[in-house]
């Protein structure tokens, strides 16, 4: 087996023979599911009373994308959980040094590490897609733009993953990579409100603005692909992907 | 098979290492010899890898470790002080992962695994969790990780520290069955356990190499400063610390076995005659002069002296 999967498969392994996984399964789909329940309350209450007060009835789109809103509001605090450990813990436990001694490449190591967390939160993305089918059984909504945002959630993910290995990479305290992965997305997330306080307008402002994850999400959220918005991700991705490396081999020289 | 040449480290304000070289021959076992914070573990985890070295080099198997550090480390097996171990896997599962790690062809994964559980009597724990079993298992587990793929050279980081006597008469031998196909390398700070284990020493004190050699010509160098057995009728203590005070003698100090005995040695540059000194701080003292003989070294005492 290649190294790269060697890694990431025992990985994997490892948040499924601990609770943390079933943990992070049960608190993802439980809060989607409550958010869910309500939301489709309020939609169905909304609904009935629009012909009443004469005003336009929500649509189903419209109840998709707040749900997706919230999947990136739940998606701040599962990140971290799953991240978190994935330098930090090894460095605690010196099993990191079983990788560094092993004739593995930092390089593979950080792959390794980045599709294991991508993957055990892709497999929770899966299943919340539960949701989007209940309301495909009942309702008709635009399938594509529900493919498109879960495209776009997972593109998200990749990008908030490699976030979280690096920050994970910098610390033996698993507390803290969890607070700083934390405090580090919510940032982006709110980065797009702060702007204008920030930069007081001009360039500065749509730069900063251009780095906030929420307008690039959007325009998934909406049903649309482009180039330029998956470029953002992956570029996103690939840069902290590589600090996690230089961060990993630099500890050779310390 | 290894070669280290004129490492040295510094972590912030200490230096941990100040010009350590050593070469090993193929086959050999080699003992790394030191008290606590004498550079031991920063040496070997510059050897294999894990730290960079500010100057030196060090090289696998003709590899250099960091210009060509897969090729190295392929030929590398590493039990670290702390035994890098993932609790939540069980043992085989481990002991593969290591192997699949190593780039043992998935063909013979099993069988290499299975010969490791074998070689470390761990077979009947094969099944269990590695964060459920004992500290000597875990140890063994590590160990398993170490020569799973079957390496060149084995470096070793006080591989007996946690286990209990028998266990530590088999890693020994285990030890010593690896000898000849794979040049070992073990750090330790129980002297017997080099004496009995390794074919060379080296002796390693505040970051530096201070003596190598086999334990004969360890001996032999040091016979030059010879270790002396002084027992008198009484107070052997006070004596002790007047001898101390008179210069010329190195570790002056009461024996293990007879509280009425000293042991001490001469400093190099000294000859015999300084004993007339000691004899006459004996009598003049009033402790009456019972036994004055000299002593054969012990690895203990060479250390001993070596790291004063």
């Amino acid at each position: 087996m290649n190294p790269v999967m060697t890694i990431a498969w025992r990985d994997i392994r490892s948040y499924f023979s601990s609770p943390k996984g079933a943990a992070i399964f049960f608190f993802f789909l439980g809060f989607m599911g409550f958010f869910f329940q309500n939301f489709v309350a309020t939609f169905v209450e909304m609904t009935q009373r629009a012909p009443m007060f004469g005003g336009q009835a929500p649509t189903l789109e419209q109840l998709l994308r707040a749900l997706f809103y919230n999947l990136h509001f739940i998606l701040i605090l599962i990140i971290p959980a799953v991240t978190m450990s994935s330098f930090s813990e090894e460095r605690r436990n010196q099993t990191l040094r079983l990788l560094q001694t092993s004739p593995v490449t930092a390089t593979q190591i950080v792959f390794g590490k980045f599709l294991a967390s991508a993957a055990v939160l892709a497999l929770v993305l899966a299943c919340s897609a539960v949701y989007p089918l209940f309301i495909k059984a009942y309702g008709n909504p635009d399938v594509g733009v529900i493919l498109t945002s879960y495209l776009g959630v997972f593109l998200l993910i990749c990008a908030q993953v490699a976030f979280g290995l690096w920050v994970s990479s910098m610390t033996s305290n698993q507390f803290m990579a969890f607070l700083f992965t934390m405090f580090g997305l919510f940032l982006l997330l709110i980065l797009n409100w702060i702007a204008p306080n920030l930069t007081g307008g001009g360039i500065l402002e749509s730069v900063v603005k251009y780095i906030a994850s929420t307008d690039h999400l959007d325009v998934f959220f909406k049903g649309m692909l482009t180039v330029a918005d998956v470029t953002y991700f992956l570029c996103f991705t690939v840069m902290f992907l590589f600090f996690t490396n230089v961060v990993l081999d630099s500890q050779r020289w310390r | 098979m290894i070669e280290v040449s004129g490492l040295s480290k510094r972590f912030g304000t200490v230096q941990a290492l100040t010009d350590v070289s050593f070469k090993v021959e193929k086959g050999q076992i080699v003992g790394f010899l030191g008290a606590n914070g004498a550079g031991k573990t920063t040496t070997m985890d510059i050897m294999c890898g894990c730290i960079g070295a500010d100057a030196g080099s060090a090289r696998i198997a003709g590899f250099d470790i960091t210009e060509t550090p897969l090729e190295a480390k392929r030929r590398l097996g590493y039990l670290p002080d702390v035994p890098p171990l993932h609790g939540e896997m069980r043992v085989e599962d481990f002991v593969t992962y290591s192997a699949r790690l190593h780039k043992i062809p998935a063909a013979r994964v099993k069988g290499r695994v299975d010969e490791a559980l074998d070689r470390l009597s761990l077979t009947e724990v094969r099944r269990r969790l590695v964060g459920n079993l004992s500290k000597g298992y875990r140890q063994r587990v590590a160990l398993a990780q170490a020569i799973v793929h079957d390496p060149e050279v084995l470096v070793l980081d006080e591989p007996t520290e946690g286990l209990d006597p028998n266990q530590i008469v088999q890693i020994r031998e285990l030890i010593r069955s690896l000898a000849g196909q794979h040049t070992i390398i073990l750090s330790s700070h129980i002297l017997s356990e080099v004496q009995n284990t390794c074919d060379h020493i080296i002796i390693v004190h505040g970051g530096r190499v201070v003596q190598q050699g086999s334990y004969e010509e360890l001996v032999q160098h040091m016979q030059s400063g010879r270790l002396y057995r002084l027992r008198v009728a009484r107070d052997a203590s006070r004596l002790a610390a007047t001898l101390a005070a008179a210069g010329n003698l190195v570790g002056v100090r009461a024996a293990d076995d007879d509280e009425q005995a000293l042991e001490f040695g001469l400093t190099k540059d000294v000859g015999d005659e300084a004993l007339d000194e000691v004899v006459r701080h004996t009598v003049d003292g009033g402790h009456g002069l019972r036994e004055l003989a000299a002593k054969t070294k012990s690895l203990e005492e060479v250390f001993f002296q070596l790291t004063q």
